[in-house]
């Protein structure tokens, strides 16, 4: 899953902490505000907790823990104003789908919530400026598909199967 | 004109008459003599052809048709049937199931029909030879020899005329509509006694609602039909009334399409008070009232903050709440379902297992009358098959081995279905060997799963250890059940639905699974407790009571804290300590509350930091995380929209 599947496509870049990241939009269900959690007790702390999206429960992922970044600065205690970042409400398809199995594999989709500090753009991505799978210091390789550029500033396209699946798998 | 809308219908009625065919055919095999089965086959497998034909299944159509003919012969030949005969009924039966299935999914044409050649062999063999009789003679008609244990005028009767040559058959056709005295026992029965007499003045056709309705709990004793005859109104009349307790008869003439159609007269057998209900349209209303239900706490939240403002907005509040309890109970009315739905499969299961096995098994089913909430039963189809399974193969012993220990060569499997305060417990129960808790003790010690210094199981433990995924009991795996995936997997199915199981064991005695499951599942009264800060609801279901900390003697329980209830010592659980919740100073020990869960014999007190509420609460699932503590059966949305994790009582007892 490398390369090759992933021109042209359309990316959400946003920010986690310092980084600059990207995800495909299409696995994009929506952009919430920071939403009260509740805590799930057992669950590793890269899983900030449940929220409710509409009735459904969904559960979300810290952003910055799961990249292994340092803890932001100042922690978002909810006394500041509304800008405490957002949650992204993601769709996992199944490990490796995509294929035309039809309906039987309906079920293994899978929302996830993966909070970031700031939604920054939404961009068409071609050949030209992303380049294959390739480490950026600080983040773990497996995580990573691709790098691109916007402004000449570099951003890393997440895998978010790699990312978020082990979570969810129990 | 396009059938497809009702293909749906087709698969439930048709899958109503064969659930009928394998109940008939068991209770034939059991009583070869009997002369009942066989005309109950045959009727359902008439009615099978005469709405398949109607769809243009023609493959259907086909196989109905000819099995019919075999039926029609072995009605008329009025011997016992062999044991090929029995086998061949049951074959076919499964695969008229299989092409139905088939057929309604667009693919009628991959329909095996490879067993239409036995049945035309056996239809030949089993062609009846007529033995002109005396009575025979008498009534100048091809006759059925002896039928034993008939009474002699239902003898006549019925002597007449299904065979299609007969000359009664040949009249007009007409409707009629018969209504059983509503106080009337065994309404259904009367029902198939009335249609019995009426095949023998002719050929009945469409009868509404089908025969296998009339064995349901909810049949009313209205039932309508066509019947082609020659015989006058008048005696039409005087047969149906022959059955007794008939309050009314209807005879119309010719009959054309519309008559029968629903609601078109008053009495139009009881069509008009039972429709089928898409599932889906069920689940959507209890997806939309649960939602109702969520927002009719912020309301009253609402409400209660504004009540100052302006008294009326409680009014309207209160109001709202009442009629929204009113629909959600007429929701959860309308999805339960008795549990026959799913446990007249079993006598057929547990016979062929059986027979598979070479044992003799009786196998009884009690408390059918039993609702539960239409998707916990259809969770509860498969778990209930593994457990079935695993006591014909591992419960009940070999004919062999039952003599030797004295007991009788059939062995008994009763599953029963008991309404408890506000669960349902189902129980597997066999009188076959038993566990045996020396071995698995071994066992569970060569696996590690039990330190090596325990002496003996508890059921508690035994059951534990049995549901090990990969803990197999078997000696050697058999096909039938074995490889230890039955009970894990039963029990994991049954947790999910917030069901507990618990198993009772005797050596030579038999074995006793007990599964308890909430009536329903969508919306349960909870209690909220608040842990720190976190708020945990635990429904009632499990609830036996409350009580304070330290208003109780405080005791340890192999070395944990306990409290003892009436001479009863029930272990603490302390919710902080078990959930890791941080903040939010507990209360002080002598005013922490404590709830008392009970399932079974088992009873724990869980101690929380204090009682929010009481309240209804929408279960819903969620995508549990790795290392997710297995104590959550769910969770809900409160009134302020903020999630709230629902204990489950089976992971904490």
């Amino acid at each position: 899953m490398t390369d090759g599947s992933l021109v042209p496509v359309r990316l959400l870049v946003f920010r986690v902490g310092t980084l600059a990241c990207a995800a495909e939009v299409d696995q994009v269900r929506e952009i919430l505000p920071r939403l009260p959690t509740t805590r799930i007790p057992g669950a590793p702390p890269v899983v900030a907790g449940l929220v409710n999206v509409r009735g459904t429960l969904v559960t979300v992922v810290e952003g910055w823990r799961a990249l292994g970044l340092p803890p932001p600065p100042s922690p978002p205690t909810s006394a500041l104003e509304g800008t405490l970042g957002s949650t992204l409400i993601l769709e996992l398809g199944a490990p490796g789908g995509g294929g035309r199995g039809g309906e039987a594999e309906n079920g293994s989709h899978k929302l996830i919530g993966f909070t970031v500090d700031e939604v920054l753009d939404m961009l068409a991505a071609g050949d030209h400026t992303l380049e294959g799978r390739q480490g950026l210091p600080g983040v773990d390789p497996t995580l990573v598909r691709a790098v691109g550029r916007r402004n000449g500033e570099l951003f890393i396209v997440l895998d978010l199967a790699a990312l978020l699946g082990p979570v969810l798998t129990s | 004109m396009d059938l497809s809308q009702y293909a749906e219908l087709f698969l439930a009625e048709s899958r109503e008459h064969l659930s009928a065919c394998n109940q008939l055919l068991l209770e034939w095999e059991r009583h070869p003599a009997s002369p009942e089965p066989v005309g109950g086959l045959f009727r359902a497998v008439h009615t099978i052809k005469g709405m398949a034909a109607t769809m243009g299944y023609g493959r259907i159509a086909d196989l109905s048709h000819r099995l019919e003919n075999l039926l029609d012969h072995l009605r008329r030949g009025g011997t016992a049937p062999t044991d090929e005969i029995i086998q061949l009924l049951f074959r076919a039966t499964d695969a008229l199931e299989k092409a139905v299935g088939l057929a309604v999914a667009g693919r009628e044409r991959e329909a095996d029909l490879a067993i239409l050649t036995d049945i035309d062999r056996l239809t030949l063999q089993t062609k009846p030879t007529p033995q002109p009789s005396a009575l025979a003679r008498h009534f100048a008609e091809p006759v059925e020899p002896a039928e034993p244990a008939e009474p002699l005028d239902l003898q006549r009767l019925r002597a007449a005329p299904a065979a299609p040559a007969a000359p009664a058959a040949s009249g007009a056709s007409r409707l009629v509509h018969v209504l059983i005295r509503p106080e009337a026992p065994l309404k259904g029965g009367r029902a198939t006694l009335v249609i019995r007499k009426m095949q023998s003045l002719g050929t009945i056709h469409r009868i509404q609602p089908a025969a296998a309705a009339f064995e349901s709990d909810d049949f009313d004793g209205r039932f309508a039909f066509e019947l082609e005859t020659g015989a006058a109104a008048a005696d039409i009349e005087t047969a149906v009334r022959s059955v007794g307790d008939v309050e009314r008869v209807t005879i119309g003439g010719g009959t054309d399409e519309s008559q029968l159609a629903p609601g078109e007269t008053g009495s139009a057998g009881g069509r008009g008070r039972h429709i089928r209900v898409d599932l889906r349209r069920l689940d959507t209303l209890m997806d939309l009232i649960g939602e109702l239900v969520t927002e009719r706490g912020r309301l009253n939240e609402l409400a209660a903050r504004w009540v100052g403002q302006d008294p009326e907005i409680d009014e309207v509040a209160i109001h709202i709440s009442r009629l929204s309890a009113d629909l959600q109970n007429e929701i959860i009315q309308a999805r339960m379902t008795p549990v026959w739905q799913v446990f007249d499969r079993f006598p057929r299961l547990v016979r062929d297992v059986a027979r598979q096995l070479d044992k003799q098994v009786e196998f009884r089913v009690e408390g059918k009358e039993i609702e539960l909430d239409r998707q916990i039963l259809d969770e509860l189809g498969d778990p209930l098959v593994h457990l079935l399974r695993n006591a014909v193969d591992h419960g009940i012993e070999a004919p062999a081995e039952r003599k030797r220990r004295k007991k009788s060569p059939e062995g008994e499997i009763v599953l029963a279905a008991v309404r408890e305060r506000s669960s349902v417990a189902i129980s597997i129960s066999d009188d076959g060997r038993g566990i045996d808790r020396v071995q698995i003790l071994e066992k569970a010690k060569r696996e590690g799963v039990v330190g090596p210094h325990v002496e003996s199981l508890s059921d508690d433990q035994l059951l534990r250890v049995l549901a090990r995924p990969g803990f197999s009991t078997a000696e050697a795996v058999t096909n039938v059940s074995g490889r230890g995936v039955g009970i894990d997997v039963a029990m994991t199915r049954i947790r999910a639905l917030g069901g507990s199981i618990e198993i009772r064991t005797e050596p030579g005695k038999g074995t006793a699974f007990v599964l308890r499951l909430p009536v329903t599942l969508a919306i349960v009264r909870a209690l909220i407790a608040a842990v720190g800060h976190e708020r945990y609801a635990l429904p009632l279901t499990y609830v036996a009571e409350t009580v304070e900390f330290g208003t109780t003697p405080l005791t340890t329980m192999e070395g944990k804290d306990a409290i003892v209830l009436r001479d009863r010592v029930v272990p603490l659980v302390d919710l902080r300590k078990l959930l890791g919740t941080n903040g939010g100073a507990p209360a002080p020990p002598p005013r922490r509350p404590v709830i008392v869960l009970e399932m079974g014999e088992r009873r724990a007190g869980i101690v929380v930091d204090g009682m929010l509420s009481q309240q209804e609460i929408v279960v819903k699932g969620f995508d549990a995380p790795q290392g997710t503590l297995p104590v959550f059966s769910g969770a809900t949305i409160m009134g302020d929209g903020v999630p709230a994790l629902i204990l489950d009582a089976a992971g904490l007892v």
